[in-house]
């Protein structure tokens, strides 16, 4: 279980992610795309956490640093929030356009 | 690398992660892929265990499944309606969606393969000490202070902003 | 500490006009420029009388401004004991008219432009004075002369104000064209435009690598000083470009006192006064010449005007050309003296009549309605020589003064101290101090060299000097003294309100040699070396024998040469000779002045002589004076006659030959080629006109489907691109 176990892991997931992203037809589809990409993200910080040494030992904390995981909770924190607006935004979408297919969404075109 | 009970559940969470993701993004139906989901998050919250993450594990089950899990399952309840559960699949984006994420994919394993930093940094099998208290100290009291409190006042920003553009708009 | 001051100085004045210029506009009525424009003069002052102490070591301080190829032009302040005593002439003579333009321009309806163009003025005039190149100084010039036009016509609804403050600008200008030639000379020879400093032109005279002193640059530096000098003909009103002074006083009357009497025309005496060092033999003598002929043809014309102001004005034109001809006999404090003195009492007595215009008229009140009537009277256009000989306005004609001593106690006094100061009158006024040094300089210049041109010179000057004091105390005497001649308006008069006397006063002060210890109690004070002027070597020089003067300096090499040993000696002599003209030239001065004022109060006072009679008498020498020499008539009858003939001309040319080749070509075009160009047009032209449009059209039709809306579309090109730059940089 080295380091670069938990970076293919997180990668499979992020690059699933992507294509969530990319390919569904429905925006609430595509937050969980958003969501297998943070939960990616979050992965690999706890990861190098783990693994990589720190420049200097701080004595009394273990032996690595815990601001990988700090930054993932900020980082579940955020998620969080973002799922909130989103979904808010999918309503206000779904009142105005009567769907949230994203592709049906295209007052921008050209 | 010899194949203990350890690394037997690792790798089991490992595929429960990855599988049910594959689960969540090609699944047709939209009520199973957020419970795909919903397993994906534990077998993240898993492997934050094996890091030895215990208190962000936990975190992981209890916001993102007891939270956002719910505030997704809310979120198609409230716009696709029961015949609208399934999900329109375009044949030609697929397959382009499909190019581009193996390309992106073997992209990212060729960087972490051609590391050599990254090579041999394996877990040497110690169990280190329940995290929850420095992280509590290292928030309340350290370095993340500051940062803690930025971004609860945008959790409160992001709540109160949700609620107004969600709620019905007054006409007057 | 030097340069700031000099910042303070300049900006101050700047300052108050920018306030005005950004807001005054804004608000019909901006409320106290007045008091801005004021106290920034007093600021001003106050700074300049602080910069008396830092004269000691004068120095240019510079920066470089622009960069042209291998020539740099800097700019920067030079600061020496002249710049210091003009900054403080400068600046005292604004703030104090300042103060009386309180009181004269009260209820004016453009009241506060009047205190920003003033402001505006001041700046440009001490930018001018602290310049120490050529350009700033060019820059300042050309900016006063804006100022001036400004406010000469600041009653422009009056058809003569616009006339003249037009007529100002363009002669102006003449003179201004020959001072920028002459610039340019300098600087294609020097390479610079800097005067003072190590690189500056006056040291680069003294370096033979660059001013060889042979006879063809002698020529050549004569050339560019009589030119640079014409800049100061215009500005000064010196003959033959004085007409326009006269016209200026049209302008109200602190402004004739400010710019007209004390500082502007004084820009150009200061000008010569720091070329100094670049005028040969032969510049120096043409600039003698033009001021005593100025002198003495200013004066004469003074003699029969009766408009108080215009009086003023050839007086004024007079004294500049005594500061002329003091400078081109060599006599550098002397000139610089006397433009000192003369702007105090020349500003008193313009304020002084101000005073008395202001006693006797409603001008203010209502000059708005009156000039509009005006204006549909008289349009004439055609002449930029505005006629004014009889069409005095009656607040000005000294005809209908007299007596008014009893009513304005205080602006009489003040007014009689000034006219001492100017006649000459001995010992206790200051302007007998420097005319005596003005022409003890002449007479000393023609005894030390014995040349007939400066005895001449000194003829001229005394002359013009006695006849000032004629003119000077006809004015009183027809102002002040005697009966009042029209009772109507003597029972308006009234004594002006304390804010205008209280300036008359300080000026007053000031008519008193107080001012002389500036340019006599300072030690590092001395004229600057005119290295290319030498003396003639002939003893006695008579005009039909040899000229004095080699024209253009062709012996002066030879005079060069025993120069050396001669040198204590030469000194020795110089001061003797000087000492003694020094004594003949005060008794001269105060028996001149003494007849003048003699004959004035004959004349004007107690009418021994008619002065009618002597005019009948003098018949043809009246009319001269009378139309001042014709120098209008002339520019009227010839120049701007002849400028309309040949306009008239060429525009006949223009209608007849130039249009018919225009329209004779027209028609032949229009037959032989229409039908063809009209083919060509419709066909061609419009051919790749219209393809290009549907070309464009139907591309930007396929095109604009990229812009699908569709987010997700957006996203594939977005990670593609990141896919393939990523592959592009892992592969190369």
């Amino acid at each position: 279980m080295s380091l670069q176990h938990y970076l293919v892991i997180s990668s499979i997931l992020f690059t699933l992610g992507i294509f969530a992203v990319l390919t569904r037809k429905n925006a609430i589809s595509i937050l969980m795309g958003i969501e297998l990409i943070l939960n990616s993200c979050n992965l690999n910080f706890v990861a190098f956490s783990r693994f990589v040494e720190p420049a200097e030992n701080i004595v009394g904390r273990g032996d690595y640093l815990l601001d990988g995981q700090i930054i993932a909770i900020f980082g579940i924190v955020l998620a969080a929030a973002e799922a909130a607006v989103f979904l808010a935004i999918i309503l206000a979408i779904y009142r105005e356009f009567g769907s949230i297919r994203p592709d049906e969404i295209d007052t921008l075109k050209g | 690398m010899e194949f203990t009970l350890k690394t037997f559940i690792f790798y089991g969470f490992a595929l429960l992660t990855i599988g049910s993701a594959l689960a969540v993004v090609t699944l047709r139906n939209i009520v199973h892929t957020a419970f795909a989901l919903m397993v994906t998050l534990f077998g993240v919250a898993g492997l934050y265990v094996f890091l030895q993450a215990d208190f962000l594990a936990a975190t992981q089950v209890i916001v993102y499944v007891g939270g956002i899990l719910v505030l997704i399952l809310f979120g198609v309840m409230m716009t696709s309606g029961r015949l609208e559960m399934r999900i329109h699949i375009e044949r030609g984006q697929l397959l382009l969606g499909a190019g581009i994420s193996i390309a992106l994919l073997m992209l990212l394993l060729t960087v972490i393969a051609n590391m050599p930093v990254w090579k041999n940094l394996t877990d040497d099998g110690r169990s280190l000490e329940p995290t929850t208290e420095q992280i509590g100290t290292m928030i309340l009291q350290e370095k993340f202070l500051l940062p803690f409190e930025v971004v609860s006042v945008l959790l409160l920003v992001a709540l109160i902003g949700a609620a107004l553009i969600s709620r019905k708009e007054v006409r007057d | 500490m030097v340069v700031p001051l000099i910042s303070i100085i300049l900006l101050a004045p700047l300052a108050a006009f920018a306030i005005f210029a950004l807001f005054g506009l804004a608000k019909r009525s901006f409320p106290r420029q007045d008091i801005l424009s004021t106290a920034a003069m007093l600021v001003a002052l106050g700074c300049s009388l602080y910069l008396l102490n830092e004269t000691s070591d004068p120095k240019p301080l510079t920066v470089e401004w622009l960069s042209l190829g291998s020539i740099t032009l800097s700019m920067g302040f030079y600061l020496d004991s002249v710049t210091v005593i003009m900054l403080i002439v400068v600046t005292l003579v604004s703030s104090l008219v300042h103060i009386f333009s309180i009181g004269y321009m009260h209820g004016d309806p453009r009241y506060p432009r009047f205190f920003a163009f003033l402001s505006l003025f001041s700046f440009s005039m001490l930018f001018l004075v602290v310049s120490d190149n050529l350009l700033g100084i060019y820059i300042g010039w050309e900016l006063v002369g804006l100022c001036s036009y400004l406010l000469i016509g600041f009653w422009f609804e009056k058809d003569s104000a616009a006339n003249a403050c037009k007529k100002a600008f363009l002669t102006t200008r003449v003179g201004d064209v020959g001072m920028f030639i002459g610039m340019m000379m300098l600087f294609s020879k020097f390479k610079t435009l800097s005067l003072h400093g190590t690189g500056g032109i006056f040291t680069l005279l003294t370096d033979p690598t660059k001013f060889t002193g042979d006879t063809a640059d002698i020529v050549w530096l004569s050339i560019a000083g009589v030119l640079i000098f014409c800049g100061a003909v215009g500005k000064s009103a010196q003959v033959p470009l004085h007409t326009w002074l006269p016209d200026a006083m049209e302008g109200p009357t602190p402004v004739s006192a400010l710019i007209h009497a004390a500082t502007m025309v004084a820009a150009g005496v200061y000008l010569t006064a720091r070329m100094f060092p670049i005028l040969t033999s032969s510049s120096s003598l043409i600039i003698a010449y033009i001021g005593g002929i100025t002198a003495i043809v200013a004066a004469t014309i003074a003699i029969v005007r009766f408009d108080i102001k215009r009086v003023l004005a050839y007086s004024t034109v007079s004294q500049l050309g005594f500061m002329m001809l003091a400078l081109g006999a060599g006599s550098y404090v002397a000139g610089l003296f006397h433009l000192t003195t003369h702007a105090f009492f020349k500003a008193l007595l313009f304020l002084g009549s101000g005073s008395v215009i202001h006693a006797f008229h409603a001008m203010h009140a209502h000059h708005g309605e009156e000039h509009a009537d005006d204006n549909e009277h008289e349009h004439d256009n055609h002449s930029l020589v505005h006629e004014h000989g009889s069409e005095i306005p009656p607040d000005q004609d000294m005809r209908n003064m007299g007596g008014l001593r009893r009513k304005m106690p205080f602006t009489f006094f003040t007014m009689l101290i000034a006219t001492l100061s100017i006649s000459g009158v001995p010992f206790v006024f200051s302007g007998f101090w420097s005319k005596d040094k003005i022409l003890a300089g002449v007479l000393g210049r023609a005894m030390e060299w014995n040349s007939i041109h400066h005895y001449i010179l000194f003829a001229v000057a005394l002359l013009a000097a006695g006849i000032t004091a004629f003119y000077m105390f006809r004015l009183i005497f027809m102002t002040f003294l005697g009966e009042p001649r029209n009772q109507e308006m003597h029972a308006m008069a009234h004594e002006s309100p304390w804010v205008m006397v209280v300036p008359l006063m300080i000026l007053a002060v000031l008519s008193f040699p107080v001012v002389n210890h500036l340019w006599f109690n300072k030690d590092n004070f001395k004229p600057p070396e005119q290295v290319h002027l030498h003396a003639p070597e002939q003893a006695v020089v008579l005009p039909d024998t040899k000229i004095g003067f080699t024209f253009f300096g062709i012996s002066e090499a030879e005079a060069a040469e025993d120069e050396g040993a001669l040198d204590a000696e030469q000194a020795d002599d110089a001061h003797h000779v000087h000492e003694v003209a020094h004594n003949i030239a005060m008794a001269l001065s105060i028996i001149v002045a003494g007849l003048g004022i003699l004959l004035s109060w004959l004349f004007y006072h107690k009418r021994r002589f008619s002065a009618e009679s002597v005019a009948t008498t003098f018949r043809p020498v009246y009319t001269l004076f009378w139309n001042k020499y014709y120098f209008d008539e002339f520019y009227n009858g010839v120049l701007v006659a002849l400028t309309v003939w040949k306009s008239r001309l060429f525009a006949k040319f223009d209608l007849s030959i130039i249009d018919g080749i225009v329209n004779g070509v027209a028609t032949i075009t229009r037959a032989i080629f229409a039908a063809f160009i009209d083919f060509f047009d419709n066909r061609v032209i419009d051919g790749i006109v219209n393809r290009v449009a549907k070309v464009i059209w139907s591309v930007g039709g396929r095109v604009r489907r990229i812009q699908t809306g569709a987010i997700q579309t957006y996203l594939f090109v977005v990670l593609g691109g990141i896919v393939l730059i990523i592959l592009i940089f892992r592969v190369l």
